[in-house]
């Protein structure tokens, strides 16, 4: 290569000289190189590894700010010289097998590739067995029919029994009528006819006078003779292996419905992948708003809106509404708190505030649920949800049954009357009568 | 012949076996690798700007508690842990909490406010967290004199988790423990090149949130 200045020569020497230190400081720093090759490396590690925050979701693919300080930490690894594989096995031991997306070839994970190797094989094997035995059915059969035209290879007539005489004795005076059609149409000569005649009318006979000693015989014992011959095994047999399918049926069925009972049960809204429950809102009870079908197409056009605009209030507050209604707390939470860090202070947030009241009642804080809540009340004094989880933490929280009394009221004052204002009533009256009491 | 007659319902055993302990195994659960592993090392600032090595807790039993001011979870659980710390504090054992994807300023007006005196660490990059194979917050790891963890909590602690293996870890190798120094983050002494000190004067003594 030939440069066009020396000034650049010596830029490009320059570079030359200090790229291995420039390379050992990125790769300190968070900045590490970013050309092509490397990134696809990173890509690959990446997309090999499972994202735990997220439900089915490669590092690579996910937003989650977690993955991507795992993608950054493949990303300093492989700068510092560790091999796609070491980077793997370094996730495999803080996490197990389950942070690979794709199983390793070993151990128990080796059925998986095995079973429908083995599965082929054992198929053919039956098939193989099965189409052998048809093809010797199939000779048997034919060899059967050359029998009838060749009676000399047939059986010895003594070891038939009645109803096998009677078939043989049918197929001997058939073949002695074919014989002389065969005769008739010149397809056979006269001594050959004579030969096959006589061969055919010898076993005839034969077989007409064991048939009719067969018949001076008791008929019982020739029957009981031919049981005997046909199954082996008896009756018993048949019906013991008919139980031992009915019996492993319902056994089946039995575990079946047992064990998909368990699995089909809904995992509760808020839990986590980690199995990990969020406190939910305890029952008040009270009639929650009704989940209309609606709801979660609602939920995903809001998402729609405020991935477009992460500042969009009225959206925020509305989706936390349906979150929580729909018992997605940790959602609900996460919205409001955004709407609340957008606008403290604007009333439209003070529906955000109610919202983040209940959830903290629900998890314990007291306090805590009720600042949200006269914050609320502050915000938009009419606001009946935040009134009436007011009314209710003022009562069972903090047992302040005047405040609770007022707060109910104002509520019943101004809240459309529904199916729980009866209920709420006789909460009102309640805490009426104890602050008389008091 | 006869043996074809229970071979086909017998082939069938497996395919039940291998569906009743499919579908009463919970896919949620992930078992762990690192229970019985030594706790992974790490050295951070602590909210207070000090640096905190892992290595200069050795031979003190030691909660890690990973959680974030955001996480709704971490809540309650941080009473359960304040009790803890309290109630073993004499018989010598040390929590370290470790903030997970949250802010300094966050964080402090967290322990301002809900007390708790012990040191915490913030994860930038959240390399600890990898380390410790984190799923989220709040996930405890105890870990015992020996440097080993015993045990992994995901989710929050309660009562009856500290009962459970606190006392016991406390017990192994107890007579070593009395000579430890328990000093090392009460009064801020440097252990080793690493200064300790509590996190801010306010969080000192207040066992409980306002």
């Amino acid at each position: 290569m030939r440069f066009q200045s020396p000034i650049i020569a010596a830029l490009a020497w320059l570079y030359v000289a200090a790229a291995p230190l420039a390379a050992q400081a990125r790769a300190d720093s968070a900045t590490i190189p970013r050309d092509a090759a490397f990134e696809a490396k990173v890509r690959d590690v990446a997309l090999s590894l499972r994202c735990p925050v997220c439900q089915n979701n490669s590092i690579e693919e996910s937003p989650a700010v977690f993955a991507q300080d795992m993608k950054r930490e493949v990303r300093q690894r492989l700068a510092a010289g560790e091999s796609p594989d070491d980077i793997r096995r370094y996730f495999v031991s803080r996490y197990g097998e389950w942070v690979l997306t794709k199983p390793r070839a070993a151990g128990v994970n080796l059925s998986v590739w095995l079973l429908p190797v083995v599965a082929l094989f054992a198929g053919s094997l039956v098939v193989w067995t099965a189409v052998r035995r048809w093809v010797r059915q199939g000779d048997a059969a034919r060899l059967q029919a050359a029998a009838s035209m060749a009676p000399a290879t047939a059986e010895p007539v003594a070891a038939l029994d009645a109803t096998e005489l009677r078939g043989r004795k049918a197929t001997l005076q058939a073949s002695l009528q074919e014989l002389n059609s065969e005769f008739d149409a010149g397809r056979l000569d006269a001594r050959d006819l004579a030969i096959l005649k006589q061969r055919d009318e010898a076993e005839l006979a034969a077989v007409t006078e064991a048939l009719k000693r067969l018949k001076k015989e008791a008929p019982d014992a020739a029957r009981q003779r031919h049981e005997a011959r046909r199954s082996p095994t008896g009756l018993g047999g048949v019906w013991l292996a008919r139980l031992g399918w009915g019996v492993g049926l319902a056994g089946f069925a039995l575990i079946l419905v047992l064990t998909l009972r368990g699995s089909v049960a809904a995992r509760p809204e808020g839990g986590t992948i980690t199995g990990m429950q969020v406190a939910s809102v305890p029952p008040v009870d009270m009639e929650l708003q009704k989940i209309g079908p609606l709801d979660s197409l609602r939920i995903a056009q809001l998402e729609e809106k405020i991935r477009g605009d992460s500042t969009n209030v009225p959206a925020l507050i509305e989706l936390g509404h349906l979150y929580l209604a729909q018992g997605l707390i940790e959602k609900a939470v996460l919205v409001d708190t955004l709407a609340i860090r957008l606008q403290p202070d604007a009333p439209s947030s003070a529906e955000a505030f109610a919202h983040l009241g209940m959830i903290l009642w629900g998890t314990g804080e007291t306090e805590g649920a009720l600042k949200s809540l006269d914050k609320a009340v502050f915000l938009r004094p009419e606001l009946p949800e935040a009134l009436l989880y007011r009314g209710i933490i003022l009562f069972q929280g903090m047992q302040d049954m005047p405040a609770a009394a007022e707060a109910l009221d104002h509520y019943l004052a101004v809240a459309p009357p529904d199916a729980n204002t009866g209920r709420i009533r006789a909460l009102r009256d309640a805490a009426r009568q104890a602050s008389a009491g008091s | 012949m006869r043996w074809q007659q229970w071979a086909i319902p017998a082939s069938g055993l497996p395919v039940v076996a291998f569906l009743a302990w499919g579908l009463t195994t919970d896919p949620h659960t992930i078992p762990s690798p690192l229970p019985g592993k030594p706790a992974p090392e790490f050295a951070l600032e602590t909210l207070s700007g000090d640096s905190l090595r892992s290595s200069a807790l050795k031979g003190q039993v030691v909660l890690v508690n990973f959680w974030a001011s955001w996480c709704l979870a971490c809540r309650a659980e941080h009473a359960v842990l304040v009790e803890a710390a309290t109630r073993y504090r004499d018989q010598g054992l040390r929590v370290v909490g470790v903030v997970y994807e949250d802010s300094r300023d966050n964080a402090r007006a967290w322990m301002a406010e809900r007390g708790g005196d012990w040191p915490n660490v913030l994860d930038a990059g959240s390399r600890t967290a990898i380390k410790y194979g984190l799923f989220g917050v709040p996930e405890t790891f105890f870990i015992g004199r020996d440097g080993r963890i015993l045990y992994k909590q995901i989710g929050p602690l309660d009562q009856e988790v500290i009962e459970r293996w606190v006392p016991k870890l406390l017990a192994a190798g107890g007579a070593e423990a009395a000579a430890a120094p328990l000093d090392t983050f009460a009064e801020g002494r440097s252990a080793g090149h690493v200064r300790v000190s509590p996190e801010s004067p306010t969080a000192r003594g207040t066992a409980r949130p306002k």
